[in-house]
């Protein structure tokens, strides 16, 4: 069994927000909703010495995912191969994954009533294609595939780069990395 | 997720193309009965490899969006009272056909101009229409955007260089060019050259997507370009950093060139570019010692105004002496293609007689660009290349001197304007000047594919097909020697037609018809790689099989050549042509057009300098504003000042300010940014909003926040080779704007 991870390399990254509008226009999401939002940080320092990183966010997939924890309809599940999604069908919008998610990559539909995320647009995965972030990425900075496989390029860059993961500290376990290309 | 069964029967995969820059990434198109069901980037393409940008997302969006143009529409009301009639093509043209006619009798074929935009569009169709009607008033904003930089090269090295060979190089200056917002695949193609060793200069007075990840970033004063080319080659000659045999083997006027920049120190730079001296040799030493390298392209240069011929002359002169022409990972000489037929041989120029061509406006003043020096550039390549540049593009009116003609009468009346795939009131320099003339001209057409501010003026909107509606060629502006091709992926729906169809159309309505033989695009474009040679039936089928034509890469053609396409079958250091069209055959220094130094008074008044024109994501020029997909990315127009110079101001991050320089003012809101240097601003393009009124004189508010207002294309401020404007060292000073004056009068 796969076990999915997305790297995000930051010394690619150049904040285009191309993965933001693929996300948003092949999912088709109404306007107020964005499941990976770029954030830039920066430019930090004084002029001319200064710094700038681009930190896209999505649902970090995690080992240990809060927000199938705190779902009381079953609706938040976890595949095998480690991607969570959301059953809609099952989804009351009760919203208790949005409180629990400490990456607030759960996103309301005022639509629908309900809650949704990023499911590493699992359908294409499961055709053997990649989720439509990955594929729209001119810069490569975003790079998905099974982390239990050795020979894979997510496994090779998580395993010879520095690579960090967000808020690990609270056990999450999460399965997006990011490469800086320096100590954090 | 939104479902589509992509295994499902009777769906056709079409190789098309993205048209919302000239990169032309490729696209996937999945159509079923005429529909397209779905898009990918391609991942076979050369260019994008699967990537697209956040415009290239928003594909179908476009295709079908509301506000679309769908039917010709004729003005009922007033000129901008947006009453529109819906007629057929055929009366359109007719009556189009008639209107031109009409002026051409009475006031001559000059009277009718053609203003463009980039290129998005076959603008050979348009050049042989103009030049079959007689009228040598055609025009671009070329200027803005590589054509000086072009011509400028080819007078010195016989071609223009743009082909980089990046797979080789060692260095790269990105000098005004910020592919991180607008080139993807070239930014791609650094980044991971640069993690394997490429060194990458980034010179920008703002710290872009690009500049983040440069080896070294110098914000020079913008506009100070000139003297720092000039600098850099005076470090290169004065530290022995030059390639002395390809300079003894390759080049003459090394000698004038060397007693030329002797004065441009370092030291004599620094003030000029707020760069320290060291800054200037760091670079300098970057570029000349880590050889094979390259100097991409950026418009920065061409949109100088006064100074920017000779920025470009300058600059050329960097590759002449470090020997970085033709050799491999160097700037190369590819010259034209020898094999399929070029734009330039379908633009029918030796139908426009001499005495026609004397009348282009601006060819007086402005040699480079016009017939005078085009004619001159295009004898010395055809003899060597066999081929000239594109004429259009390479030879035109000079744009703000055909709408002072139309506001003017001078040098002659011009009565009509057919655009095309522009929006002059928001993309040409000093807006005010171009808004007065499109709505003083007495016929004006606009073929797009929105009602934009300048459509809204127009006697007659023609619908344009836009991406996976049309074929598309990709070769560099007709310039290189290889091309990409992509396919219809469906026809064009509801009326609209393609540019190449209008044009052709319109001159059979006015008695062209035996030159315009190919009833279709693909039809013309086969005609042009026929030749080839890979013996296909079909426009189609070359796309569907082959996709592009990369000829074998060959470096030192001069070896085997005898020389370069210039009087003396040499790099010109010291350029003969440039002389004998009445300009300096080495690079003068120049002042930006607006500094502290030269015009102090002006400096008290107005203590900023401003830059405009660098684009940003996910905009294109004028572009998508009324995209929500998009425009909710940056849903305001934002400049950018530093943190200091706004607290002096009492502006805080987010405020809506003023900017204004003697031309105008301009309403954009603050972005506090450490990316900018104290003193400097930059204001984003092309803005003006799709949601407002868009009757006269509301217009959509296309002055109020349009950088254009604030540009220079006053003569003395215009480059003498190019007649290129200024968009960049201007002074201008900003202000708080209040609530009560958040409208600016049109």
């Amino acid at each position: 069994m796969a076990r999915y991870a997305l790297v995000i390399d930051s010394r690619r990254c150049i904040g285009c927000h191309s993965c933001t509008v693929a996300c948003r226009v092949h999912n088709d999401l109404p306007i107020d909703m964005i499941y990976n939002p770029v954030t830039t940080v920066g430019p930090t320092g004084v002029f001319p010495n200064v710094h700038m990183v681009h930190i896209p966010l999505l649902c970090m997939h995690c080992a240990n995912p809060p927000c199938v924890d705190a779902c009381p309809s079953a609706a938040s599940q976890q595949r095998p191969d480690g991607i969570v999604w959301v059953d809609e069908k099952k989804c009351v919008g009760c919203k208790a994954c949005v409180m629990a998610c400490p990456y607030g990559a759960r996103i309301p539909n005022h639509e629908k009533g309900t809650v949704q995320k990023c499911d590493f647009c699992k359908e294409r995965i499961d055709e053997g294609l990649r989720p439509h972030c990955v594929e729209t990425c001119h810069q490569k900075a975003r790079i998905f595939g099974d982390l239990d496989d050795e020979n894979s390029e997510v496994y090779k860059l998580v395993h010879g780069e520095h690579s960090i993961r967000l808020l690990k500290e609270l056990g999450t376990d999460p399965y997006v990395f990011y490469i800086y290309g320096w100590e954090v | 997720m939104k479902k589509v069964d992509l295994e499902q029967e009777g769906i056709e995969i079409k190789k098309a193309c993205c048209y919302f820059c000239h990169q032309n990434c490729g696209v996937l198109v999945y159509v079923k009965d005429g529909k397209i069901i779905h898009f990918e980037g391609d991942p076979d393409h050369p260019t994008n490899t699967g990537g697209l940008c956040c415009r290239g997302n928003v594909n179908l969006i476009h295709l079908d969006h509301p506000a679309r143009v769908n039917y010709p529409l004729k003005r009922k009301g007033e000129r901008g009272a947006g009453e529109w009639e819906r007629i057929s093509w055929d009366q359109a043209l007719d009556e189009i056909a008639a209107k031109l006619a009409a002026i051409r009798d009475q006031f001559g074929s000059e009277a009718v101009a053609t203003a463009g935009g980039t290129q998005r569009t076959d603008d050979w169709a348009r050049r042989r229409f103009m030049n079959l009607f007689g009228s040598p008033n055609g025009f671009h904003n070329s200027h803005l955007c590589w054509i000086p930089t072009f011509m400028v090269e080819t007078a010195i090295y016989g071609w223009c260089p743009f082909e980089i060979d990046l797979g080789l190089s060692r260095c790269i200056v990105l000098w005004g060019q910020n592919p991180g917002a607008s080139t993807m695949p070239e930014m791609s193609a650094i980044s991971l050259l640069k993690s394997q060793g490429l060194k990458v200069i980034v010179i920008d007075p703002r710290y872009t997507e690009t500049a983040a990840k440069a080896d070294l970033w110098l914000p020079l004063r913008p506009g100070s370009d000139l003297a720092l080319a000039l600098a850099w080659l005076h470090v290169i000659i004065y530290e022995g950093l030059c390639d002395y045999t390809f300079i003894e083997e390759n080049c003459v006027g090394f000698d004038e060139l060397t007693l030329h920049v002797e004065q441009y120190t370092p030291e004599w730079a620094a003030p000029l570019t707020w760069l320290t001296p060291d800054q200037i040799r760091e670079g300098a030493r970057m570029y000349a010692m880590n050889r094979p390298g390259n100097i991409q392209w950026g418009v920065a240069v061409d949109q100088l105004g006064k100074p920017a011929g000779s920025a470009m002359h300058a600059r050329a002169l960097l590759r002449a002496i470090t020997g970085n022409l033709d050799c491999p990972g160097a700037d190369l000489l590819t010259g034209p293609s020898p094999d399929f037929i070029t734009d330039e041989e379908m633009e029918l120029n030796e139908y426009l007689p001499e005495e026609q061509r004397a009348k282009q406006i601006g060819s007086d003043r402005y040699k480079l660009v016009t017939w005078p020096g085009y004619s001159r550039i295009a004898e010395l390549t055809k003899k060597y290349w066999g081929k000239a540049p594109t004429a259009e593009w390479m030879c035109e009116a000079h744009p703000p001197s055909v709408f002072k003609a139309i506001l003017s009468q001078e040098p002659y009346p011009v009565k009509a304007l057919l655009v095309s795939a522009t929006n002059p009131v928001n993309s040409y320099g000093e807006s005010k000047q171009v808004l007065e003339a499109l709505r003083t001209v007495d016929f004006l057409v606009t073929c797009d594919y929105w009602l934009t501010p300048t459509a809204m003026l127009s006697d007659y909107v023609l619908p344009i097909a836009g991406s996976f509606e049309r074929p598309t060629i990709t070769s560099t502006y007709g310039c290189s020697d290889f091309l990409l091709t992509s396919q219809r992926a469906i026809q064009p729906m509801y009326e609209r037609r393609t540019d190449f169809e209008f044009w052709r159309d319109l001159g059979l309505k006015l008695g062209q018809g035996e030159h315009w033989p190919w009833e279709t695009l693909e039809d013309a474009y086969l005609s042009r790689i026929e030749p080839l040679g890979y013996g296909v039936e079909s426009y189609d089928e070359f796309v569907e099989y082959y996709r592009y034509h990369f000829p074998e890469r060959e470096y030192y053609k001069y070896k085997e050549k005898g020389g370069f396409a210039t009087p003396s079958g040499k790099i010109e250091l010291y350029s003969s042509t440039l002389k004998e069209l009445g300009y300096s055959p080495l690079p003068e220094y120049i002042p930006p057009v607006e500094n502290e130094i030269d015009n102090p008074e002006l400096a008290e008044e107005y203590p900023l300098v401003l830059t405009t024109g660098g684009g940003v994501m996910p905009f294109h020029h004028s572009e998508h504003f009324q995209i929500k997909e998009l425009r909710f990315l940056r849903h305001e127009p934002y400049m950018e000042i530093n943190p200091a110079t706004a607290a002096k101001l009492s502006i805080e991050d987010g405020d809506w300010v003023w900017i204004e320089t003697k031309r105008g003012r301009i309403k954009q809101k603050a972005n506090l940014t450490e990316g900018i240097r104290p003193g400097v601003v930059y204001t984003q393009r092309g803005w003006w909003y799709p949601e407002r009124d868009m009757r006269d004189p509301e217009l959509g508010g296309c002055l109020e926040s349009n950088t254009n207002v604030l540009t220079s294309v006053a003569d003395e401020d215009c480059d003498p080779l190019s007649g290129t404007w200024a968009n960049k060292g201007l002074l201008c000073r900003v202000y708080k704007a209040y609530d009560s004056d958040r409208k600016e009068d049109n």
